[in-house]
């Protein structure tokens, strides 16, 4: 500890260094603190053989404070209806420091760029269908939100750029009750024990002209139950791989969009849980995987303004779950297919068809408007 | 907390390695590339690409240094895009 300290100090100070670069300096003047609250509504509908019925409706302001040219904070709020009351949440709240071209320090509750899909292609207007892959929503899998400090940037190399982001954060919660044993609150707003975790995502943008990104993602806590709690030492290991990637194809005037992700995540086999008669004893291998690849195809270079704002999309979706858990027991895979009219550049109609296993075929529509 | 030592260690080596790196290694092809370009290739590879004119200048100043944090953009990149951006507005 005491050989690492100067070192650690010494890197710093030169990143410090770099942050008086002159070429990055920039001055402050008065009245530069600048505001402005963007970001989505969304409503849904949905129809089934067992339910019908207008949705979910969200609302997400964004607010962004530009302090000066180094300082920024950056703030969602969301509101949602989806569990039948109004439920406000504090989504993120993330406090950034420029310190040269190539990197950012930030600190609050951030969205971790933990593969793609959560936190980015997820959103109402980039994420092309009404619903979530198999695995990527609610009760799925991978980190989601977190608490802490981190790094980011972009570095490039040649024609090519590596875009990283590095963070230490408290991480997810180990959740033990009867119906939820073995999975994890990712968007715990406190620590439950003494343990951080540490994660990061490095991507790279190998074409000059910037449409394909690959990104590998990496998070680990090495205890993630409760402190005093015998799972208090139960760790839990996260792997990302994604890919996003556009091409405008001129001989059918269209622009072809591919996005896919694998995550997998490892929970320490010392977990131990209580069955329903709060006494029984019993542990599984715990060690859940989901993969979706979507594909969506916009005749964006027609002459017709209505041909010109359609898009079709279709994307498979695959969660692979521990057989033995209670919220486990099989694979489920879900195909869906979506018509999206796009309004503005940020708000669009979707239409859906989704075939799920275990569950019934689902009719979708929703609405959301960017502002 | 040994751990976690190295880790920020690591972190910190790679951060100041490739800055120090990459700081004079930027090819001619990217380096000459407009905000025009910059905009339509980088915006796109998420979203819509919004038109010169959807927001006041002060406005994109703003966006731009958002999207530098959620898109992982260099400051030139931003800078160039928000120029362009803004020249609708002038």
């Amino acid at each position: 500890m005491r050989k690492l300290l100067p070192l650690i100090i010494l890197l710093f100070l030169q990143i410090l260094t770099y942050a008086q670069d002159a070429s990055t300096a920039t001055k402050t003047s008065p009245g530069s603190n600048k505001f402005v609250v963007y970001g989505n509504a969304e409503m849904s509908f949905m129809s089934n053989s067992d339910s019908k019925g207008f949705g979910e409706v969200n609302f997400k302001p964004i607010f962004l404070w530009r302090i000066s040219p180094k300082l920024f904070v950056e703030a969602e709020a969301e509101i949602e209806t989806g569990e039948g009351s109004v439920n406000l949440g504090l989504e993120y709240a993330n406090m950034n420091y420029m310190v040269n071209q190539y990197l950012t320090l930030h600190a609050g509750r951030f969205l971790p760029k933990f593969g793609a899909y959560r936190g980015r292609l997820a959103e109402g207007f980039l994420n092309r269908f009404p619903s979530n892959p198999a695995g990527f929503g609610d009760g799925g899998i991978g980190a989601s939100v977190e608490t802490g400090f981190g790094a980011l940037g972009a570095l490039p190399f040649g024609s090519m750029k590596v875009l990283y982001d590095v963070y230490v954060v408290n991480g997810s919660h180990l959740l033990t009750d009867t119906a939820n044993a073995g999975q994890f609150d990712y968007e715990a707003y406190i620590p439950n024990n003494k343990t951080m975790a540490v994660g990061g995502r490095i991507a790279l943008v190998p074409f000059a002209k910037s449409n394909l990104e690959v990104g590998f993602s990496y998070q680990n806590k090495s205890g993630t139950g409760d402190l005093g709690t015998v799972n208090e030492k139960v760790s839990l290991s996260m792997q990302a791989v994604d890919l996003n990637y556009f091409e405008n194809i001129k001989p059918i005037k269209s622009t072809l969009r591919i996005t896919g992700e694998y995550r997998h995540q490892k929970v320490g086999d010392n977990a131990v849980y209580l069955k329903a008669d709060g006494e029984t004893q019993y542990s599984f291998a715990n060690s859940p995987s989901a993969w979706y690849l979507s594909g969506s195809i916009r005749p964006s270079l027609v002459d017709s303004k209505f041909f010109r704002n359609l898009e079709i999309a279709y994307r498979y979706s695959n969660y692979q779950r521990p057989k033995d858990a209670p919220w486990g027991g099989s694979n489920l895979t879900s195909n869906e297919y979506a018509l999206d009219y796009w309004l503005h550049w940020n708000s669009l109609l979707k239409i859906a068809y989704q075939v799920k296993d275990q569950e019934p075929s689902t009719f979708y529509a929703s609405v959301v408007f960017g502002f | 907390m040994k751990k976690l030592i190295t880790y920020i260690v690591i972190i910190a080596i790679f951060i100041t390695g490739g800055t120090a790196l990459t700081g004079c290694y930027v090819s001619s092809k990217v380096a000459n590339k407009s905000g025009a370009q910059l905009w339509g290739e980088n915006c796109n590879r998420c979203h819509n690409a919004p038109g010169p004119g959807e927001f006041n200048n002060d406005n994109w100043d703003i966006i731009g240094t958002h999207m530098q944090i959620r898109a992982n953009l260099t400051k030139t990149e931003v800078d160039k895009i928000t120029e362009f951006l803004k020249s609708a507005n002038n």
